[in-house]
């Protein structure tokens, strides 16, 4: 135990000594404190009433400069049409379709409405983008100028016909269960959360198990202390530095948001408001489901002499990861299906499934205690068995070993 | 305390590379672990640090089974690394904490090793920053930070300028001074005869030589005389007049080694020598040096 701890201490020290580490921190931090403070910032100006000057220089200019060519004169009244589309636009209206068209191409116009009558029209544009709803917006305020004169004809008053659309019924939510839609965000933060710290990490710890091969210290470690004290210092020490840099994080990004939340006006309540049960899952589950990894890539690590080699070799272990997180990914948006509930069980996928179980779906008290006790018996497995493919693999130098070799090699021992 | 080897024998898959290793040696001495490269030595030395385990054969201190990790071994392995980036009494006090030191006994032995070795100003360097010879001054200290009862060395001269080497052999000499119990392998035999009292000759993974050294070098040396005649033709003077009292084995520089034959004494063969007037410039019991005798038991056979 004293020996485990010594190795623990000095396996941290690496961590907190290593500049990358913690610009690494620094850097994660000021970015997570900046997300929630800047466009935080920007909206409290975009609302608030000592922006009120900008905003009405801004109202002077219009949203859209756009040329109309009105064929058979259907539109009664452009300032309608503007209202109607809900923004303000500088109409340019053409005689014919051609000077609309060079209206556009020569960037004198947004856009250009060459306009038959009220249910036929083209839309003319220079490039169309990813996000362009401008011209839905015209059919719907054309479609409103439509029924209004349809309306008008038949004796009835538009304005009151748009009123009675606009009636919603008054409703209250009571939710039983779990509230998948609000929890979505949060469970999605955490198992990316637990995503970047794997693929951070689990390099990090199999590159410190091969580089005592590549420098050759090995052999003086094993000879002066039990390998599993050698790998369960190092696994915790990375685990540990792990979930001090996520404490660091997201705690800047809570704490900032406790200070600058309410520029937010509560936006992002459902992403900081997670329930107790929650971080009990994550803590318990991320952490073993951590480890159990770690594990892995610390007897991969063991497996190589060479760092180069590592992500050759940890290429199945992380394509193991990689399918977890895409069941975790599909799982959030099914979190009582079967996929997930199986996937809540096997060790190497149930600290993200039975996470989205806790988070958003329905889980059973004797199910989480079950997957626990299946995760931490796998954690511990895993854990001896690096400790022995470590041992095995100290002076095996040269190209890497294959894993179902060494386990050949230990049972023979 | 007597650490005893017996019977060891090791095998990598078919091929059995020791063939019953036995040796013994207590603490105040040191052992000398001969043999040419491959013969078995760095491999003995590994089953006794417990990185391999012997398929059969035993080791025992005091009677009891030797468990490396009860006592405190100072070893200096044949493959030789330490922590690059690391600083230089950082990582010299983590290895002597892992090795049973408590932290105040690794900051003072680690501080007493880097002046005794004359590298103290490198204390807070990164090992990398530090030439080649200081590094291996900094992996003497790491073997000996913990204070050891047992020091194991393994090919300790190999590499070493001959400044350090000096450095070395004062070391070793003091812990055999101090009464530690020291195991070394090496294939260079000037630094062997200076400190071992005893050595085994390994050769294939079988030890063919094994003992006191001063009594390996007399039995060697029984029934063998140097002579030196001082002519050019001594050899053909000592077959045609003394043929059947000696036959000539070898030669070392001027000298002529030669075997007594049975009935043949060293008064006998002067009394012949000197009534054909050959009057040798050198006569007596011809001693080997340690190099000879290895490359006779242990050289390639013809």
């Amino acid at each position: 135990m004293r020996t485990f701890l010594t190795v623990l201490k000095f396996e941290l020290n690496n961590y907190f000594k290593n500049k990358g580490f913690l610009l690494t921190t620094a850097v994660l931090m000021v970015l997570a404190v900046g997300i929630i403070v800047v466009p935080g910032i920007i909206m409290d100006r975009g609302t608030g009433p000592s922006s009120g000057g900008t905003k009405s220089e801004k109202s002077e200019e219009a949203d859209y400069t756009l040329a109309l060519f009105d064929k058979n004169a259907s539109v009664p009244d452009l300032d309608a049409l503007s209202a109607a589309m809900g923004m303000k636009i500088e109409w340019t209206e053409c005689t014919d379709a051609r000077q609309a068209e060079n209206a556009v191409e020569e960037g004198e116009a947004d856009a250009g409405f060459l306009v038959d009558d009220l249910l036929h029209y083209t839309y003319v544009v220079e490039n169309r983008s990813m996000y362009d709803s401008l011209q839905d917006t015209f059919s719907q305020a054309l479609a409103a100028m439509y029924r209004s004169q349809v309306l008008t004809g038949e004796g009835i008053d538009p304005a009151e016909m748009e009123s009675l659309y606009q009636i919603l019924p008054e409703s209250e939510t009571q939710i039983l269960g779990k509230d998948s839609a609000g929890n979505y965000a949060y469970t999605y933060i955490l198992i990316m959360v637990q995503y970047f710290l794997l693929i951070f990490y689990g390099q990090m710890i199999a590159t410190s198990v091969t580089s005592e091969k590549s420098n050759r210290a090995i052999e003086i470690l094993v000879t002066s202390v039990d390998s599993n004290s050698l790998i369960f210092g190092k696994v915790l020490a990375g685990a540990i530095a792990g979930l001090i840099q996520c404490v660091l994080i997201l705690g800047s990004a809570v704490g900032a948001y406790q200070i600058f939340g309410e520029s937010w006006g509560g936006l992002l309540d459902n992403v900081f408001d997670i329930p107790i049960p929650v971080w009990i899952t994550f803590a318990v589950f991320g952490m073993l489901g951590y480890l159990l990894y770690a594990f892995c890539f610390g007897m991969l690590g063991a497996l190589v002499s060479k760092t180069e080699d590592i992500s050759k070799v940890s290429m199945p272990v992380m394509m193991l990861y990689i399918i977890s997180f895409f069941i975790a990914i599909f799982g959030l948006n099914d979190s009582n299906g079967i996929l997930i509930r199986a996937a809540s069980f096997i060790p190497f996928t149930s600290s993200n499934g039975m996470l989205i179980r806790v988070a958003m779906g329905s889980v059973e008290l004797w199910e989480i205690i079950v997957s626990c006790l299946l995760l931490v018996t796998f954690c511990a497995g895993t854990g001896v068995l690096a400790a022995k493919i470590f041992r095995f693999g100290t002076l095996m130098y040269g190209n890497p070993v294959k894993f179902t070799t060494a386990l050949k090699k230990i049972r023979e021992k | 305390m007597r650490l005893e080897v017996k019977g060891l024998r090791k095998s990598f898959g078919e091929k059995e590379v020791l063939h019953g290793i036995s040796f013994s040696i207590e603490s105040g001495k040191a052992l000398g672990l001969l043999g040419r490269n491959g013969a078995g030595k760095t491999t003995t030395i590994r089953i006794l640090m417990d990185v391999f385990r012997a398929n059969s054969g035993s080791i025992t201190v005091d009677g009891r089974p030797f468990e490396p990790k009860n006592f405190r071994i100072g070893y200096l392995p044949e493959e030789r690394g330490l922590y690059p980036k690391k600083g230089v009494q950082e990582q010299l006090m983590y290895l002597a904490q892992l090795r049973g030191c408590s932290r105040s006994e690794a900051k003072h032995n680690s501080a007493r090793w880097l002046e005794r070795l004359g590298v103290e100003e490198y204390a807070q360097r990164k090992l990398e920053t530090l030439s080649k010879g200081n590094q291996q001054k900094v992996q003497l200290a790491q073997t000996l930070v913990c204070d050891p009862d047992l020091v194991i060395l393994d090919e300790p001269f190999s590499g070493l300028d001959p400044v350090n080497s000096q450095i070395l052999k004062d070391v070793i000499q003091e812990q055999i001074r101090e009464g530690k119990l020291v195991i070394f392998s090496s294939h260079q035999m000037s630094y062997v005869e200076e400190f071992c009292e005893d050595i085994i000759l390994i050769n294939r993974g079988e030890i063919v030589l094994s003992g006191s050294l001063g009594q390996i070098k007399r039995e060697y040396g029984r029934n063998r005389l140097v002579v030196d005649l001082g002519t050019e033709d001594q050899e053909r003077l000592l077959s045609d007049y003394a043929g059947d009292l000696l036959q000539i084995v070898g030669r070392r520089k001027k000298q002529v080694i030669a075997e007594m034959k049975p009935g043949c004494t060293k008064e006998r063969l002067l009394r012949e020598l000197l009534e054909r007037k050959l009057i040798p410039e050198e006569f007596g019991n011809y001693e080997p040096s340690l190099t000879e005798i290895f490359v006779e038991k242990a050289g390639d056979q013809p």
